[in-house]
């Protein structure tokens, strides 16, 4: 590439870097400078430069809980996530039939209704005459369950989030895995379940990795579906921001949360990255 | 921009409107509405009757175009908050609670009202009356029950922790204040000690009660009759009747708390002379009557002539209405943020 050539690259990229700088790294900054105000009830914000409400985070053991509910309820979401998708991804990238494209649609349609929406609809289905608990008492015989307002309410709803995009990310890189490695696997005597775990899953990581990575994330900074399907009860980090800020006007805890909720996910994402991408390597 | 612009304008075709009038001899005891009014408030059914009975009928007819402004009221006292020290601010309006518009008055965001300025404010109850606030609608705190599940009409709070009851019992989270309230009132507690109240509801807590997170979750869990009992508004009480679910409404033997929904005019109103003429109307008996009929609130004027079928299903006896409860809120404006901790922490955890 000539000089002339990443000069004009550069300057092409200068509009992108520029909207980014101006929507999202200054507001953080100013979300930053606010984290370091004082809280005074009934009066709002009061400048100040204290690390206060850091240190309220994190010697108060309630929100100490907070965030270690947010950790286990996205480590786990990630988990089952990777679980039940990769079958899903590993048949749409070997099926040979026409109607492949279908089955991708099928994928894709969830993530055409918003995540508010679709917690709606779980709460119609979770609710204590909704179908789930029609389908127990109704047809099944049993006593109806209280489904709705619980962990496990919260576990399918953002699995069914998270769902879509984790079967599209591994379809894709299990697409580009050649196939004749694995039958080499099996030529030589492996069980297919050997030449996968010992074939297909390392080939596979770098998706496995992405998808872990993007599901992670998202259940980290669930809002809609902890606060529809969890209930009152039930906190988790995105909702405790929202609280803060649109419920107490606490601005400075607010931001201050949004900061550790932010940290706590480049430092987790990070260290994945490192780790798994080290051993891919 | 073009707000200012137009706002400009405006404040010359006043000047000029005056002037005029003067010289005609004619000149009017104040000057008279005109331009945009600006009305920070609710979203929902809130906003479409506001739009529908005071806006269009009421304040078009003056030339005054009503441009509103949909937040919940946290939302809306941070911004006055925040624009207190500008010399115009972006609200002329301003919707809140009565402790809200306390809260804003104290802090000065508020304009203390001149009463000259709203002719209907003289229909206005005396109890419901601030000098920041007009009162736009209240209710009283009742006790919601099933009739089929509930064979005894309840008479106190106390009932509540009738154990034939646990885990048929309901709470909403954002009423956390009023719940604290109303337990606080059966134990030793009163409106300027909600103290008493918060080892009261640890025990309602060990017998199983559920907390929902809005009015309308609790619209559901009565309908579903998940749960049989709640503390709510008597209007939400009225409202849901009409919606078809199965509730009676009981009057608590501590008497009956008031909700007071208040408007305030910013003290950087850009308009303030428009923003007196809404105060005005939103007090007309034409919008409190239909406020009444479709909300199930009490009008705050006397002369609203809500049809009597109505007025005997949203309005409480004599008896009632010389024992109600007015919220302390200089007690509320310092306790408000330990009580929402105590809540999210201790009760709901």
């Amino acid at each position: 590439m000539t000089i002339q050539r990443r000069r004009v690259a550069g300057l092409l990229l200068l509009p992108a870097s520029l909207v980014v700088v101006a929507f999202l790294a200054l507001p953080l900054v100013l979300l930053l400078r606010y984290s370091l105000n004082r809280f005074v009830p009934g009066q709002f914000m009061v400048e100040a430069l204290t690390l206060e409400n850091y240190a309220k985070f994190w010697t108060d053991p309630f929100y100490f809980a907070v965030l270690r509910t947010t950790l286990m309820m996205s480590g786990g979401v990630t988990l089952l996530c990777l679980a039940l998708a990769f079958p899903v991804a590993l048949f749409l990238a070997r099926t040979t039939t026409r109607h492949k494209s279908l089955l991708l649609m099928a994928v894709v349609l969830p993530l055409f209704v918003g995540n508010a929406v679709r917690a709606a609809g779980w709460m119609v289905a979770f609710g204590h005459k909704g179908i789930v608990n029609w389908l127990l008492e109704a047809v099944l015989g049993g006593a109806p369950i209280d489904i709705m307002y619980t962990p496990t309410a919260v576990v399918i709803g953002i699995l069914s989030v998270n769902m879509p995009y984790a079967v599209l990310t591994l379809q894709s890189v299990l697409e580009g895995i050649d196939r004749a490695a694995e039958e080499a696997a099996i030529s030589l005597g492996a069980t297919p379940f050997a030449a996968w775990r010992l074939v297909t899953l390392p080939l596979a990581t770098p998706g496995v990795l992405a998808a872990g990575v993007l599901c992670f994330i998202l259940a980290m900074n669930a809002y809609a579906t902890p606060i529809l399907l969890g209930g009152p009860r039930f906190q988790m980090m995105a909702p405790l921001v929202a609280n803060q800020i649109l419920q107490q006007a606490n601005w400075p805890f607010g931001a201050a949360v949004s900061f550790v909720l932010i940290a706590v996910t480049l430092v987790l994402t990070a260290a994945a990255n490192l780790s798994l991408g080290r051993r891919a390597a | 921009m073009s707000i200012n612009l137009s706002r400009r304008n405006f404040t010359l075709g006043l000047g000029a409107g005056v002037a005029l009038g003067a010289l005609g001899g004619m000149a009017p005891a104040r000057a008279a509405a005109s331009g945009q009014v600006v009305v920070g408030t609710w979203g929902g059914d809130y906003l479409n009757l506001l739009q529908k009975y005071v806006a269009d009928p009421l304040m078009t007819p003056k030339s005054v175009e009503v441009v509103f402004d949909t937040a919940s009221d946290t939302v809306r006292k941070t911004k006055l908050m925040a624009e207190r020290q500008l010399p115009r601010g972006s609200m002329d309006i301003a919707c809140l609670s009565a402790s809200g518009s306390f809260e804003m008055f104290k802090n000065g965001a508020l304009l203390e009202l001149d009463p000259a300025k709203i002719p209907n404010l003289k229909y206005v109850q005396e109890k419901l009356r601030t000098k920041w606030s007009v009162p736009h609608i209240y209710s009283g705190r009742v006790i919601l029950y099933n009739p089929s599940k509930v064979k005894t009409a309840p008479t106190s709070y106390a009932d509540l922790w009738n154990p034939a009851y646990a885990g048929k019992v309901g709470v909403i989270d954002i009423q956390y204040q009023t719940t604290i309230e109303s337990a606080a009132l059966i134990n030793g507690g009163g409106m300027s000690n909600y103290e008493p109240g918060k080892e009261k509801l640890l025990e309602l807590k060990k017998m199983g009660v559920k907390v929902y997170p809005t009015n309308e979750a609790m619209a559901d869990a009565l309908k579903t009759e998940e749960v049989w009992m709640c503390i709510m508004w008597k209007a939400r009480g009225i409202m849901w009747q009409n919606a078809g679910i199965p509730i009676e409404i009981a009057n608590p033997k501590e008497g009956v708390a008031l909700y007071i929904s208040d408007m305030s005019i910013a003290k950087n109103a850009r308009n303030k002379e428009a923003a007196y003429a809404w105060m005005n109307a939103i007090l007309d008996p034409s919008p409190q009557r239909e406020f009444a009929k479709a909300m199930g609130y009490n009008p705050t004027v006397e002369n609203a002539d809500v049809p009597a079928e109505l007025q005997g299903r949203i309005a409480f006896s004599k008896d009632i209405q010389d024992k109600y409860l007015v919220a302390d809120q200089e007690y509320l404006a310092k306790t408000d943020a330990s009580l929402q901790d105590w809540w999210t922490k201790v009760f709901k955890a």
